[in-house]
C-alpha cells in the first residue's frame, strides 16, 4: 500500500503547506500574503523594505500576485492575471542556501536526482522598485520553476548584507508536479477542487475589467492621488504608510497599463515617477532601521 | 619539477563569465610566471565546468635562484638611525656593510648573497593578489562579505607539489579540499594531484575540460544525426553556451507534434535555441524536424527528463502556434493606421511617421536602382506593423522576420515580402547580408532614417555609451553599401532625409548632421576596413579627405593596394611618390607658389622630357577611366613611371644652381604627387 500514498498526486494547497513547513523549519517566519494588490512577491515590504538596512530577517509567504496585461480572460492554458508565487527572503544570504533550496523541492516531491535541475542565467532588475539583482532561473527538466536572486540594489541603495531572494512560480510548479498541461486544471485539494472553479470566473471578470472597463479618467486622478499622499507620508517619515500608496500607485499603473493608454514615452515616465518614490521611501526606512 | 593545481568552486557561474573568468585567470597567472621569471609549461590550461573553475600547470621548478646584488643603503653621512634601520630591514650585521662611491656621493652597501626561494612560498604569496586581479565582465556580492566574484565563492582548493599552499582570500581559507558533489554542497575531499582529482570526477560522469564536454556532446549528437539522417545547423556561441552549463552532458532525443511544423520555422528555432538552449533539427532537404536534442545534466534513468523537456516546448509551441494563427490573418494594410499610437522615439515621432519617411526614401532609391516604385513603396508601408503583434511581442528577436510571413500568407508579392522580412539585416558586422534590391533599399532607407533622426535629436553615441546601437546601424550601412556595389549618391540621400523630416515639422540643423553623420559614416568605414585586415597606413590613405559617396571606390582601392602593397605595382608605385615627395617636403621652404605644372621649355635633358611624357601619360588614363576603374589597372599604370623615375632621379640634380630651374623640376614632381593622388593620398603610407 505504501506505492499507492507514493502516487498520490501532490495537490496545490499542498504544495503550499509543504513549502511553508520547510522553511518555517529553517527559522523563517512565516507570513500571511500582503493585503494590497502587488505585481510579484517582492513587492511586500517583508521583501522590498525588510531587505534594506543592516537587520538580518528570514521569511517565507505566499503573495498573490497581478499582472494586469498577461490577463486572457482563462483561456490561455498558461497565462493568468492574478497567480500566486511563494517567497522566500534571507538577509544574510546564507551559505548553504542552495542546498536549502533543493532540499525545499524534495519536500514537494522533486528529488534532484531524477530531474535535470540547471541554475540559468537570469540577472534581475525593477525599473520601478530601483532594484537590481545576479542570479538565476531554475529551470526542472526544461521548465522554469524559481528566480533565485542574490539582492544587489533595492530602492536605489547597495544592499549590504546581501538577502537572497527565492520565489516560486505555485501554479507552473504545481502544474509539473500534478502533470497538467492546463492551470485550470490543477487540483487545489484532494476533495476534488480545480483551480479552475476557485478562479476561472475571476480571470474572465478582470480580464474584462482590465483590458475594457477600467475607468482610465478616474485611474490617471488615483494615481496622482496615491502619488501626492506617499509624498506626504515621506514628509513625515512614515515609510510603511507611505510604501502602501506607493503600491496603489503601482497597481494603478499596471492597470492603465494593460488599457493601453499609456504611451512608450509616457510608459518610462510613469515608471520613473514610481521609482522616485520607492527610493524617497527606502531613504525613511533605512534611517529608521539604526 | 612540479605541478600547480588550483580549484575554485562556487555557486553556477553563467557560461560567458565563466569564459571571461578562464581568459582573465590564465593571463593573470602567466603574467605572474613571467615577471617572476619561473619556468612553467606554456601550454598549460583554465578549466570550467559551471561551479569550478580549474587551474592546472605543470613543470615548474620547485626553487628558483636569484643572484647576488648589492643593495644601496643611506648616504654616509646621513643620521646613524638611517644606517640601522637599514641594517634591520635586510636582517644584516654592521660587519656586512661597506661603503662604496657612487656619482651621487658615499653610501653604504650591502651585498646580498645570491639565494632561493621556494616557488610554493612565492605561491602562497601571490594567489591571493592574482585571484583578486580577474576583471569579471559582471560580478556581485553576497552575504555580509565585500568580495565580488561571478557567483558565491565557497572554497579554494590550491596544491603545489602535491602540498596545499595555504593563502587567505578574502573571507575564504585556501586548503586541499573540495566540495565532492555541487547540488547539496556535502561532503568535502582531499586532492593532492590534479590527475586523481580529473580520475575521481570522471568516474562520476564529470569532465572538468570543457574541450572535452564539447567533444562528448558533438560525438553523441553525430552518432544520433548520421543514424536518423538528420543535420543540425553549425551554431557555435550555442554549442559553446550549452557545454558551459553541464558538467556531465548527457545528449537526449526528443520530438514534439508535427502539427507545429505549420507555423514558421523561424518561430519554431528561435523557441528551441534562445529560450530552451535545444538544438533542433534538419532533414537533408534542409527542412526543420520535430526531433531536437537536449542536453541534460544528468543520466535521464526515469525517463523524466524527456518527458519534462517535451512537455515544455508542447506548451510554448502552442502558445507560438496560437499567435501565428491569430495574427496572421490580421490584415497588414488596414492595421498601418495604428503604427500611430506607438510612439518610435521621443523626438523622432510614432512609427506611422516613420514609415512615411521611408516610403519616400525607399521611392528616391528606387530611381537609382531601378525597382519598381510601388513595390518599394508598399514594402515601407506594411514593414513595421508586426511590431503591434503577439508575435513580436513574443519573440522581439523575430521581428520583421514574422512581419515578412504575414506578408507572404496574405499574398503580397514576394519581392515584397523578403524586403520585409530583411528590412533589419545586416545587423552589425557577422550578420547576414540582404541580396536583393528591394530588401537593399528598405533597409537602407530604415538605417538612414534612424540615423538622420538620432543625430538630429543629438543622440550621437559617445566614445563609452552607444545605448541605441548606433554605431551598428552606421556598420551596416556601410556593409550594404560597400559590399553590394551599391551605387548611391549618399549624400543627396543624407539632406533628402532631412528634408523628409522637415516636411513633418522635424527642425534639424541640416548643415550640422550632414558633416557630423558623414564624419560619423566615414569612422565606420574605417572600423570596417580594419576588420577586413586592411593595414592602418592603407586605410588612413584611403579615407583621407574621402566623401560620402566614395565609400565604395575607398573601399575598393584600399582592398587592392592591400593585396598588393608587397607585389612590384604596389610597391614601385609607392617608392616613386615617396621618393618625389621626400624631395617636394625637404625643398617646401624654399619654394615659391606652385603652378601646378611644369614648363617643358626649361627642361634642360631627355629624363626630365620622358618623366613629364610619362605623367602626361597618366594623367590621360585618369581622364579616360569612366564609372568602371579597375583599381588593379590603375596601380600597374602608376607603377610603370618606375623607369622614368628611377632615371630623372639618377641623372638629374634637382637643386639645380638656377632657382628657375630647380623650381621647374620641383614642379614637375608635384605633378607627379598629384597625378597619383587620383588613386589616392599615399603620403601616409609607411614603405
Amino acid at each position: 500500500m505504501v506505492s499507492k500514498i507514493k502516487k498520490k498526486t501532490l495537490s496545490f494547497q499542498d504544495t503550499i503547506f509543504n513549502l511553508q513547513k520547510y522553511w518555517s523549519k529553517k527559522g523563517c517566519v512565516i507570513l500571511q500574503p500582503y493585503d494590497l494588490e502587488v505585481g510579484a512577491g517582492t513587492f511586500h515590504p517583508a521583501t522590498t523594505l525588510r531587505s534594506l538596512g543592516p537587520k538580518p530577517w528570514k521569511t517565507a509567504y505566499v503573495q498573490p500576485s497581478r499582472r494586469p496585461t498577461d490577463g486572457r480572460y482563462g483561456d490561455n492554458p498558461n497565462r493568468l492575471q492574478h497567480y500566486y508565487q511563494f517567497q522566500v527572503l534571507i538577509k544574510p544570504s546564507p551559505k548553504e542556501i542552495k542546498r536549502m533550496y533543493l532540499n525545499s523541492l524534495s519536500s514537494i516531491g522533486i528529488n534532484h536526482e531524477e530531474h535535470d535541475i540547471r541554475f540559468v542565467e537570469d540577472d534581475w532588475e525593477s525599473p520601478t522598485l530601483g532594484a537590481a539583482g545576479l542570479g538565476w532561473e531554475v529551470w526542472c527538466d526544461g521548465m522554469e520553476v524559481t528566480q533565485f536572486t542574490y539582492f544587489q540594489k533595492m530602492a536605489g541603495v547597495e544592499c549590504k548584507p546581501v538577502s537572497v531572494e527565492i520565489t516560486y512560480g505555485l501554479e507552473r510548479l504545481c502544474m509539473f508536479i500534478q502533470n497538467k498541461k492546463s492551470v485550470f486544471d490543477l487540483i487545489w485539494n484532494d476533495d476534488g477542487i480545480t483551480y479552475k472553479d476557485v478562479f476561472h470566473q475571476s480571470e474572465k471578470e478582470f480580464s474584462a475589467y482590465n483590458f475594457e472597463y477600467a475607468n482610465t479618467d478616474n485611474l490617471f486622478k488615483i494615481f496622482e492621488m496615491h502619488e501626492e499622499e506617499t509624498k506626504l507620508l515621506v514628509e513625515k517619515k512614515i515609510s510603511l504608510p507611505a510604501y502602501d500608496q506607493c503600491l496603489k500607485c503601482s497597481h494603478v499603473f499596471n492597470i492603465l497599463d494593460a488599457r493601453g493608454v499609456i504611451s512608450v514615452a509616457q510608459r518610462a515616465e510613469y515608471i520613473a515617477r514610481i521609482r522616485e518614490l520607492t527610493k524617497s521611501i527606502g531613504k525613511v526606512w533605512i534611517e529608521s532601521q539604526s | 619539477m612540479s605541478e600547480l593545481f588550483v580549484e575554485l568552486f562556487s555557486e553556477e557561474i553563467p557560461a560567458r563569465l565563466q569564459i571571461n573568468a578562464r581568459n582573465e585567470l590564465k593571463k593573470n597567472i602567466e603574467n605572474f610566471f613571467i615577471e617572476n621569471q619561473i619556468k612553467f609549461n606554456e601550454n598549460f590550461n583554465v578549466y570550467s565546468t559551471p561551479n569550478r573553475l580549474v587551474l592546472h600547470i605543470d613543470k615548474i621548478p620547485n626553487e628558483i635562484k636569484l643572484g647576488s646584488e648589492e643593495i644601496r643603503g643611506p648616504n654616509v653621512n646621513a643620521p646613524e638611525k638611517a644606517l640601522e634601520g637599514f641594517i634591520r630591514s635586510n636582517n644584516t650585521i654592521l660587519e656586512k656593510i661597506f661603503k662604496k662611491n657612487t656619482e651621487k656621493g658615499e653610501f653604504y652597501f650591502f651585498k646580498k648573497e645570491s639565494r632561493k626561494i621556494k616557488v610554493s612560498d612565492l605561491l602562497e604569496k601571490n594567489l591571493s593578489e592574482i585571484l583578486g586581479k580577474i576583471a569579471w565582465n559582471k560580478s556581485m556580492k553576497w552575504a555580509n562579505y565585500d568580495l565580488y566574484w561571478g557567483r558565491p565563492l565557497k572554497s579554494i582548493l590550491a596544491i603545489f607539489n602535491k602540498k596545499p599552499l595555504n593563502f587567505v582570500f578574502n573571507h575564504l581559507n585556501s586548503s586541499n579540499k573540495t566540495f565532492v558533489d555541487k547540488s547539496l554542497e556535502e561532503g568535502m575531499k582531499i586532492f593532492n594531484d590534479f590527475n586523481s582529482y580529473l580520475k575521481f570526477f570522471r568516474q562520476k560522469g564529470i569532465l572538468i575540460d570543457q574541450d572535452l564536454r564539447k567533444k562528448k556532446i558533438q560525438n553523441k549528437i553525430n552518432e544520433i544525426i548520421n543514424k536518423k539522417n538528420l543535420k543540425i545547423e553549425q551554431n557555435d556561441r550555442l554549442i559553446d553556451e550549452i557545454v558551459n552549463i553541464v558538467e556531465k552532458p548527457v545528449v537526449i532525443v526528443c520530438d514534439f507534434d508535427k502539427k507545429f511544423l505549420n507555423v514558421p520555422s523561424e518561430i519554431l528555432i528561435t523557441t528551441m535555441q534562445t529560450h530552451q538552449k535545444y538544438l533542433p533539427t534538419f532533414d537533408k532537404k534542409n527542412n526543420l524536424t520535430n526531433n531536437f536534442f537536449v542536453v541534460s545534466d544528468i543520466k535521464d534513468t526515469k525517463g523524466f527528463v524527456k518527458l519534462g523537456n517535451e512537455r515544455v516546448i508542447e506548451a510554448r509551441l502552442s502558445d507560438a502556434e496560437f499567435f501565428w494563427e491569430k495574427n496572421k490573418t490580421q490584415n497588414l494594410v488596414k492595421q498601418v493606421d495604428k503604427l500611430k499610437n506607438i510612439n518610435y522615439f521621443k523626438g523622432l515621432g510614432s512609427y506611422f511617421d516613420k514609415i512615411q519617411r521611408m516610403r519616400k526614401l525607399s521611392s528616391l532609391i528606387s530611381d537609382d536602382f531601378l525597382i519598381s516604385k510601388d513595390k518599394i513603396e508598399i514594402a515601407s508601408s506594411i514593414c513595421k506593423v508586426d511590431l503591434m503583434s503577439d508575435l513580436v511581442g513574443e519573440f522581439p528577436e523575430l521581428q520583421g522576420i514574422v512581419g515578412g510571413h504575414f506578408a507572404k500568407f496574405q499574398g503580397f508579392d514576394k519581392e515584397v515580402c523578403l524586403a520585409v522580412s530583411e528590412q533589419y539585416l545586416p545587423n552589425g558586422m557577422e550578420s547576414k547580408l540582404p541580396k536583393k534590391m528591394y530588401s537593399i533599399a528598405l533597409s537602407l532607407s530604415d538605417k538612414l532614417d534612424s540615423l538622420v533622426g538620432f543625430f538630429g535629436i543629438n543622440l550621437k553615441p559617445t566614445s563609452s555609451k552607444d545605448p541605441y546601437a548606433i554605431r551598428r546601424m552606421a556598420i551596416s550601412l556601410v556593409r550594404l553599401i560597400v559590399e553590394n556595389e551599391t551605387k548611391i549618391k549618399l549624400k543627396d540621400l543624407i539632406v533628402y532625409t532631412c528634408s523628409v523630416y522637415r516636411d513633418q515639422g522635424y527642425e534639424f540643423d541640416t548643415k550640422k548632421i550632414q558633416n557630423e553623420l558623414s564624419d560619423f559614416i566615414i569612422e565606420r568605414l574605417k572600423n570596417y576596413l580594419k576588420e577586413k585586415k586592411i593595414r592602418q597606413d592603407i586605410i588612413e590613405s584611403s579615407t583621407f579627405l574621402l566623401g560620402l559617396d566614395d565609400l565604395l571606390k575607398a573601399y575598393k582601392k584600399s582592398l587592392c593596394l592591400n593585396k598588393n602593397i608587397n607585389k612590384e605595382i604596389g610597391f614601385e608605385t609607392i617608392a616613386a611618390y615617396k621618393r618625389s615627395l621626400n624631395i617636394l617636403n625637404t625643398e617646401e621652404k624654399i619654394s615659391i607658389e606652385s603652378l601646378g605644372f611644369a614648363d617643358p621649355g626649361l627642361f634642360k635633358n631627355d629624363y626630365e622630357k620622358k618623366l613629364y611624357k610619362k605623367i602626361n601619360d597618366i594623367r590621360k588614363y585618369f581622364l579616360g577611366i569612366g564609372k568602371d576603374e579597375n583599381y588593379e589597372e590603375s596601380l600597374k599604370i602608376l607603377s610603370s613611371i618606375k623607369n622614368e623615375i628611377n632615371d630623372f632621379f639618377d641623372n638629374v640634380i634637382v637643386n639645380d644652381e638656377d632657382i628657375i630651374i630647380k623650381k621647374n623640376r620641383l614642379e614637375l614632381l608635384n605633378m607627379l604627387c598629384k597625378t597619383f593622388d587620383n588613386y589616392f593620398n599615399f603620403s601616409k603610407i609607411s614603405a
